[in-house]
């Protein structure tokens, strides 16, 4: 008999969603959502455009309180110290201070490629040249990107084709040590063997880091992650193991979606 | 029939060609025309003022006897002028700039103040010269002086370097100001670590290129009551004793290039006339230089910024 | 349920199942045929049969490959995996089962050829062949409406088909041990008969494939009694 999985309730928790609710304007983008995040797993959010994952993610590191006419309802708990992300109180850029996103085209400064891993540290005051490079170079190994740069740290980060970009702005944003780090479609925009590495390197991230990564491919979600959520506009549809959700799912949406049968 | 249709294609495709032929001979006309005229304006001034073109021109100041007459208090008095409005205009420009277009909100009122700076661009000089008359001369008591001339032209400029800023800023990739505040740096850290270094070949761009403007502005300068006949020279900024640095040249009286050149040109001594030719030379020649810095300035800087 | 937004996917699994369905059917003519073979000692119809499973081979042959396509092709998710996934075993026990009615025919063709006329336990073994065809047909039926109920139901009655092969067997000890001159027509049958009973347990094997495409379980080796669906309702009708 295949092993049986653990049972959801019994696995650890990151984060989780409860009751969210997210206008833009008078648009109600996000409906009611409930959903765990669990601990150093992979959890990925999959669904047509527009039913609004990439929006959900944003919610997470507060995004969306950069743009006007934005308001948020409900809760993200994040765990263990079980603070609501999108409480008023809490200040937006503590969030961000803990939450890391790398996006979908790969958006290095125009600065040299220390500079760039080192933005998150100086930004929290860490300035000491010792310190800094040790981190950077801890980082940059976690990204698998050391090997490939180590001799020209103090070259311009655009030099870089987009893969390896992408693997600096990953390294950037592990640099601070997140708890959870968010991807945007981040392989959108790489060939496909750019993807393949970069699906490699979130296998091997997820042993230190929660992972929330939203795509618009489906393979990849199957490839990559343990959980997934299908979402179809605003709402979440059905949330499980993976492997459950790509070979049985329960509900008939989920279904369509997965089997190509919109319509 | 398909080599039929190939063949009325390449007949089709001739009589397109014909035009794209005539526009280029029409643009480089009216390109031509533009670019002769000024070299004509250039080369006539140099063949007359050629003459005068010594070194006694740049250190002799203006006298009556035209063979020794010099620009010396008129190209100092530019320069002057020019560092007092640099001065001034950058930091409000820049700063009025970056407030805008980060930490205004978007209501209607920012939308008024917005189109407002789009029309103060195209208030007539003299207008500032007026301004400048009733407020700095008269109400600030800073009388007819370098200090008066540099702010009546910082103002004059300002539209242009508020409106440099902003184009500047608003090149720089949402996507750039997203990564930064994701890893959780506040606005001023955005701003002073981002916005402005990036953005910082656009405005000097446009703040070259409203001083390259105001140094050739006369009708503020006149308004104001900048002498024309200075044999000497506004105290220096620097002094050998302490504490050093002076401001007192800024309360002195001046003249600039144009006006000298004014004065010039409306004497009827031919030998004037010359004169006014080569400083009207040497001043095109510092426009363009300014404007080459400006280029040269902006290639260097955006060297690194691939967007 | 609608369809894919691929017309073409559609065709491709839609022309799978219904070469799956042609060879059930296919197979339950061998069956038949092998059947009557039993009875009549028709020589022409035994070769037919043996020439036909080499049609029942091609089948399999094809058919896996067809599924090796559209895994490539479309990577195949939720209910269209689980459909390719159970064809290509299905297939496989089709082909087992045109192997067991090859078998059959040869056996009858000994059996004939030895010249004893005198079949024991004939009526019996017609009986279970009738009842192996009739497992094989209603599965195929059941497949092609994806009835998981009626598919619950063709599994419970391997037993009895079960029973009738271990009937068959004590009554050919007691004959052959009254007459040991009909020791060699006896094996025969009884070869015969286990052929017939693996019929029915390759029809089970298929049914427990319809399960697995229609809810996801694998009932593959469980009891009986822990896969309950469905009474007498049919299942994800199309």
């Amino acid at each position: 008999m295949p092993e049986p999985k653990p049972a959801l309730e019994s696995l650890p928790l990151k984060a989780h969603a409860a009751n969210l609710n997210f206008h833009y304007g008078d648009f109600h983008a996000l409906k009611n959502i409930d959903m765990p995040i669990h601990d150093k797993r992979v959890t990925a959010l999959i669904g047509p455009s527009g039913c609004g994952k990439s929006t959900f993610l944003r919610c997470f590191n507060r995004m969306h309180d950069l743009y006007p006419g934005n308001r948020y309802a409900g809760e993200i708990r994040l765990h263990p110290d079980n603070v609501n992300l999108l409480d008023r109180a809490v200040d937006p850029i503590e969030v961000r201070m803990r939450l890391s996103m790398v996006f979908q085209k790969p958006n290095p400064f125009p600065k040299s490629l220390f500079e760039n891993v080192a933005y998150g540290l100086r930004v929290r005051g860490i300035n000491r040249r010792a310190i800094l490079e040790e981190k950077i170079e801890e980082a940059l190994r976690g990204a698998a990107l050391w090997n490939e740069v180590k001799d020209r740290l103090h070259e311009q980060a655009f030099n870089l084709s987009g893969g390896q970009q992408q693997r600096l702005c990953i390294a950037r944003a592990l640099a601070t040590e997140p708890e959870i780090l968010l991807f945007d479609e981040p392989t959108s925009a790489l060939d496909p063997i750019a993807t393949a590495s970069i699906e490699e390197l979130i296998a091997e991230l997820k042993a230190r880091v929660t992972i929330l990564i939203v795509t618009h491919n489906m393979q990849q979600a199957a490839r990559v992650s343990d959980f997934t959520a299908y979402m179809y506009l605003g709402e979440l549809i059905e949330f499980g193991w993976t492997d459950d959700i790509f070979i049985k799912p329960k509900n008939p949406q989920t279904e369509a979606y997965l089997t190509g049968r919109f319509g | 029939m398909m080599r039929q249709d190939a063949a009325e294609l390449r007949a089709l495709i001739a009589r397109h060609k014909r035009w794209d032929v005539v526009f280029g001979v029409v643009g480089l006309l009216c390109l031509a025309v533009g670019l002769l005229t000024f070299a004509a304006l250039f080369v006539d001034m140099l063949v007359d003022g050629y003459a005068r073109l010594r070194p006694e021109f740049f250190t002799e100041f203006p006298s009556r006897r035209a063979g020794q007459a010099g620009i010396l208090s008129a190209w100092i008095g530019t320069t002057m002028v020019m560092l007092v409005t640099a001065a001034v205009a950058v930091p409000l420009g820049v700063a009025a700039g970056i407030y805008l277009e980060e930490y205004a909100p978007k209501n209607w009122v920012t939308d008024v103040i917005e189109i407002n700076i789009g029309n103060l661009a195209g208030v007539p000089s003299i207008v500032y010269g007026l301004l400048a008359l009733g407020l700095f001369v008269y109400e600030f008591g800073l009388g007819q002086s370098v200090a008066t001339a540099g702010l009546t032209l910082a103002l004059l400029i300002l539209p242009v370097v508020i409106v440099a800023t902003r184009e500047a800023i608003r090149a720089i990739p949402g996507a750039i100001r997203e990564a930064a505040y994701a890893l959780g740096a506040t606005k001023w850290q955005v701003v002073q670590g981002h916005i402005l270094p990036y953005s910082t070949g656009g405005i000097l761009t446009g703040v070259i290129i409203g001083m390259a403007r105001a140094i050739g502005e006369t009708a503020p300068i006149i308004t104001i009551g900048a002498l024309t006949f200075i044999a000497f020279l506004p105290p220096s900024p620097v002094m050998a004793e302490p504490p050093f640095i002076s401001f007192e040249w800024l309360m002195s009286p001046f003249t600039v290039m144009p006006i000298q050149i004014f004065n010039w040109t409306s004497r009827p001594d031919p030998a004037f006339q010359a004169n006014a030719a080569a400083a009207g030379f040497i001043l095109v020649f510092m426009t363009l230089a300014m404007n080459g810095l400006a280029i040269w300035l902006r290639l260097r800087i955006r060297r690194n910024i691939k967007w | 349920m609608t369809e894919h937004l691929s017309r073409q996917y559609d065709a491709d699994l839609e022309a799978i199942r219904s070469r799956v369905l042609q060879m059930g059917g296919l197979v339950e003519a061998q069956i038949l045929s092998a059947i009557e073979c039993l009875a009549t000692g028709n020589v022409e119809l035994m070769l037919r049969v043996s020439e036909n499973d080499r049609r029942v081979n091609g089948c399999e042959i094809e058919i896996d490959d067809a599924c090796a396509h559209v895994i490539a092709r479309r990577q195949p998710a939720a209910s269209d995996l689980r459909l390719v996934m159970a064809v290509s075993k299905i297939v496989t026990d089709l082909e087992r089962t045109g192997d067991e009615a090859e078998k059959i025919a040869r056996m009858a063709r000994q059996i004939h050829e030895r010249g004893r006329l005198q079949i024991p336990r004939a009526a019996d073994v017609r009986h279970a062949g009738e009842l192996a065809v009739a497992m094989l047909r209603r599965v195929l039926d059941a497949l092609a409406r994806l009835d998981a109920g009626e598919a619950e139901r063709i599994i419970a009655e391997d037993a009895t088909l079960d029973d009738a092969f271990r009937g068959i067997v004590r009554q050919l000890v007691t004959y052959m041990m009254e007459d040991p001159r009909t020791i060699s027509t006896a094996l025969d049958i009884v070869w015969i008969a286990k052929a017939i009973e693996r019929i029915g347990d390759h029809a089970k094997n298929v049914a427990e494939q319809i399960i697995y495409i229609v809810h996801g379980t694998d009932v593959r080796h469980t009891a009986r009694e822990a896969s309950r669906y469905g009474q007498g309702e049919p299942d994800g009708a199309e």
